[in-house]
């Protein structure tokens, strides 16, 4: 039964048939799959999701925290099942990790800065406030 | 409403229910946020120069006359750079530039959520004094946008994820689109619905044309658009993935840049998404089985609902909003039973409808008759204590 649903899925291309009717055994097979992504059968193959999973943590380098967040949101099924999917597994942990890490390096900073505030930080911190920045750069006006 | 009877499967209200509910939702979240933005940043004093106020911009010591020929005259001029720019984008979707229209589509999200959701943060900032920094903000905005371009520009993305992001994207353009003058505002969205009207039901309609095309292609429309999950229900024998054909390919464009007074911020807003109508995808369906089928939202029919017309929804109700509470209330039903009327339309002729006109009409009336009757009446109750 597992095999079925597993050749079903590179079959089923969204880009061509938008009338045909996949055979009705396809759609109990697919109900017992685990999917890989949250979105269950709307989401993505496991072939996809490698690859996906693996590019969204290497560009989540390029200083894009939320990113990480995004994937392990996204394969939030990959960490529940912890034996399911090896492969996407590997990149999802490490995501987290990832995310975990320049969160709270980043929230650490904006907490001293916000709460340190003038008495820690001086006249500097006037100039680093948003606010003032924003002035400063015309910004905050609209027209 | 009577759910006492013993139905054998799940009725034709549930169903429709979920796909109806998946469609008003982001459109209420949008005009929600738009009006809470314009509550609370009440910028109603701003100059703000973009396309549509190219031909004339209003002061407030013209005469009403001169302010409704301005306004109509901003309205023609707009209405004329979209129907260009949507003939445009209907001779490279014909040319099958499709790398082009995503990149496109692309380029302008990010620009749309680093630009105007960074000005709109600021201003946020400014408003309540929020004492972050600027490299932290800097990031923040950083990662919002980007992973907002992959949001729109991937076709296989996160469901939820890119219907936020979509929404963000409306709310955006939505609210700077208040900020232009009040009479424009009135006379261009009515302008904007016979223009939709027309774009999508006449034969050489560049909009009916785009549809034809994606649909004789069998291709998704490559621009931004609101697309409600499918409903996936226990009868249904289709669990189909066909809603993440190519779509988002493209945004309409309608970046002609004109004589603005600060070039570097008014990038002219992304309002082609207005001219992509409400689709129902399901629409060449030859399955017989279910009624659900029949009127068109099948288990593997998703509404479509174009970007613009969330964009210009919004900014009917945050222009309701600018002078008083009671009109948004009028304007948002109404706005909301216009979108049932169009949906109930929508499964009746199964063709590619325009979402804008009648919500549009009759969110206007509602405004001026709130406005002008229904704030007098209830007004005149509450201070004689007949009813509060």
């Amino acid at each position: 039964m597992e095999e079925a649903s597993r050749i079903d899925e590179p079959n089923r291309n969204p880009n061509t048939d938008r009338s045909s009717n996949p055979n009705p055994l396809s759609s109990i097979i697919s109900s017992a799959h685990v999917w890989p992504t949250i979105d269950g059968p709307l989401g993505l193959t496991e072939e996809a999701s490698v690859d996906y999973a693996r590019r969204f943590y290497k560009f989540g380098f390029a200083l894009l925290p939320w990113l990480w967040a995004v994937n392990c949101f996204y394969f939030w099924p990959v960490l529940r099942h912890s034996r399911a999917f090896p492969q996407i597994r590997n990149y999802v942990v490490r995501s987290a990790i990832g995310f975990s890490v320049f969160t709270s390096l980043l929230l650490a900073w904006a907490l001293t800065f916000s709460i340190g505030g003038e008495q820690l930080f001086g006249p500097v911190w006037d100039k680093l406030v948003m606010y003032n920045v924003a002035d400063r750069l015309g910004l905050s006006g609209l027209a | 409403m009577d759910r006492n009877q013993q139905r054998p499967r799940s009725s034709i209200l549930d169903a429709l229910g979920e796909e109806l509910i998946g469609i008003l939702t982001p459109v209420s979240i949008c005009m929600f946020t738009v009006v809470l933005l314009v509550c609370l940043l009440n910028s109603s004093s701003s100059s703000f120069s973009s396309i549509a106020t190219a031909a004339y911009s209003e002061t407030d010591s013209d005469s009403p006359w001169d302010k409704l020929l301005g306004a109509f005259l901003n309205s023609l001029v707009f209405v004329a750079a979209i129907t260009v720019a949507t003939f445009l984008l209907v001779l490279l979707f014909y040319l099958r530039c499709v790398t082009f229209l995503k990149l496109y589509m692309g380029f302008s999200a990010l620009v749309v959520l680093a630009n105007l959701g960074g000005e709109i943060s600021i201003l946020l900032i400014d408003r309540f004094r929020f004492p972050i920094d600027s490299l932290t903000f800097s990031i923040l905005l950083f990662n919002f946008s980007v992973v907002g371009v992959f949001a729109v520009f991937m076709s296989r993305f996160s469901i939820l994820i890119t219907q936020g992001y979509l929404v963000v994207i409306g709310v955006l353009v939505a609210y700077f689109f208040t900020m232009l003058p009040e009479w424009t505002t009135w006379v261009l969205l009515v302008a904007l619905a016979l223009y939709d009207l027309a774009a999508v039901l006449l034969p050489v309609g560049p909009l009916r044309l785009l549809v034809e095309m994606a649909i004789s292609r069998d291709e998704d429309i490559p621009a931004l658009v609101y697309e409600a999950r499918p409903v996936i229900r226990d009868d249904s024998r289709l669990v189909q993935r066909r809603v993440w054909r190519e779509q988002r390919s493209n945004v309409n464009d309608d970046d002609v840049e004109n004589n603005v007074v600060r070039s570097e911020e008014e990038e002219e807003q992304r309002s082609e998404e207005i001219s992509v109508p409400l689709i129902d995808s399901s629409s060449s369906s030859s399955r017989p089985e279910t009624f659900l089928e029949g009127i068109g939202l099948g288990a593997s029919g998703a509404i479509k609902l174009g970007l613009g017309d969330f964009i210009f929804y919004s900014v009917l109700v945050g222009r309701a909003a600018m002078y008083d509470l009671m009109t948004v209330y009028a304007c948002y039903l109404a706005i909301i039973a216009g979108l049932g009327v169009t949906l109930m339309l929508l499964s009746v002729y199964q063709k590619a409808l325009p979402a804008l006109p009648v919500s549009i009409m009759l969110g206007v009336v509602f405004y001026f008759l709130a406005r002008l009757f229904l704030e007098v009446f209830v007004v005149q109750c509450s201070s004689n204590l007949v009813m509060f």
